[in-house]
C-alpha cells in the first residue's frame, strides 16, 4: 500500500471501501498508542481509548475534509478522549494534594481545578500546549513573542510548583 | 507487538459491527420506504381511475374514434373537460408520492457504487 496518500485512502473509505480504514489503523496504531500509554501508564485503559479513538475517527470520517492532514486531527481526538478520561476519573485527584509534575509532563496539566490557580492568559496557554501546540505556534496564535510565551510558562510553573 | 496487532484487530471488527448495522439500516429502511411508497401511487391510481371510470370520464376521448376534423375541433375542448373531471386531491398526492419515489430512487442511484463497495468489503472482511 506504499505510494498511496492518506487522502487517496480517505477518499475510497468515503467511496465505501471500508476496508481501506485497516491501512489508516495500521499506519497510527502505534503511534497513537505510545503517546496515550506514556499519558495513562495503565494497558487495559490504553487499549479502550486507542479503540475510541479510531472508532471516533472513524464516525467522522465522511465529514472529514481529506485536504487535511490526518495526523493532527487523529491527535485532536486523542485530546478530547484523554480529555473525558480525566474528566470521568477527575474525583481521584484531591484538591489539596500536592502535585509535582515533571518537566516533560507538563502537558498532563489538564485538571481545570488546578488550572484556576493561573491567570485567564497562563491558562490559555497551558490548554494550547495541552493540545499539542508547540511555544512557537502559541506565539504565532496569541501575537506575542516566543519569549514572552517561555516566561508566562515558567511564570505559571511557578505557580503550580513545577520544577524545571 | 501482539498487543498493539490485538487492539488494531478489535478496531476493525468493531468498525465492520458499526458499519454493518448502520449499511443494513440503510439499505432496509430506503427499499421499505420506496416500495410502501410505489405500492401506495398504484393504489392511489388505480383509486383515480375507478373514479374516472364511474364518472364515464374517459368517453370524453371517444371523438379519436371519428375523422380528423372532429379530432381537431374537439380535442382541446374535452381535454378540458377531462382536466376539470380530475378528482384534483388525489392527483396532487399521486404527484408528491411520485416525486418522493423519484427522489429516493435518485439517492439510491448517487449511493448505489458506494453500498456496493462497502458489501464487497464486508464480504471480504467476513471471509477472511
Amino acid at each position: 500500500m506504499a505510494g498511496i496518500s492518506d487522502k487517496d485512502i480517505i477518499k475510497k473509505i468515503k467511496n465505501g471501501e471500508i476496508d481501506q480504514y485497516s491501512y489508516i489503523v495500521k499506519k497510527y496504531t502505534t503511534l497513537i498508542y505510545r503517546f496515550i500509554k506514556r499519558k495513562l501508564f495503565k494497558k487495559e485503559e490504553t487499549d479502550d481509548l486507542v479503540q475510541n479513538v479510531f472508532i471516533s475517527f472513524y464516525k467522522a470520517i465522511e465529514k472529514f475534509d481529506e485536504k487535511r492532514p490526518v495526523k493532527p486531527y487523529i491527535f485532536q481526538i486523542v485530546q478530547n478522549e484523554l480529555k473525558m478520561y480525566y474528566r470521568s476519573n477527575k474525583k481521584l485527584v484531591s484538591l489539596d494534594e500536592n502535585i509535582y509534575l515533571e518537566d516533560d509532563r507538563l502537558q498532563d496539566i489538564v485538571n481545570d481545578d488546578y488550572l484556576n490557580h493561573l491567570s485567564q492568559e497562563e491558562r490559555n496557554i497551558f490548554q494550547q500546549i495541552n493540545k499539542g501546540y508547540s511555544y512557537q505556534e502559541i506565539a504565532k496564535q496569541l501575537k506575542k513573542p516566543l519569549n514572552t510565551i517561555k516566561s508566562i510558562v515558567r511564570r505559571a510553573r511557578g505557580k503550580l510548583k513545577i520544577d524545571r | 507487538m501482539n498487543n498493539i496487532k490485538g487492539i488494531e484487530q478489535k478496531i476493525l471488527y468493531k468498525i465492520y459491527k458499526i458499519e454493518v448495522k448502520k449499511t443494513i439500516g440503510q439499505i432496509v429502511s430506503e427499499f421499505t420506504l420506496i416500495i410502501l411508497i410505489a405500492l401506495s401511487s398504484v393504489f392511489i391510481f388505480s383509486v383515480i381511475v375507478e373514479i374516472l371510470n364511474e364518472q364515464a370520464s374517459f368517453d370524453l376521448f371517444d371523438f379519436f374514434r371519428d375523422d380528423f376534423d372532429t379530432i381537431r375541433e374537439s380535442l382541446l375542448n374535452n381535454s378540458l373537460l377531462f382536466v376539470q373531471e380530475l378528482p384534483l386531491p388525489l392527483i396532487y398526492i399521486l404527484i408528491g408520492l411520485l416525486l418522493v419515489l423519484i427522489w429516493l430512487l435518485f439517492i439510491l442511484f448517487i449511493n448505489f457504487n458506494k453500498i456496493k463497495n462497502k458489501l464487497v468489503s464486508f464480504y471480504k472482511f467476513w471471509l477472511k
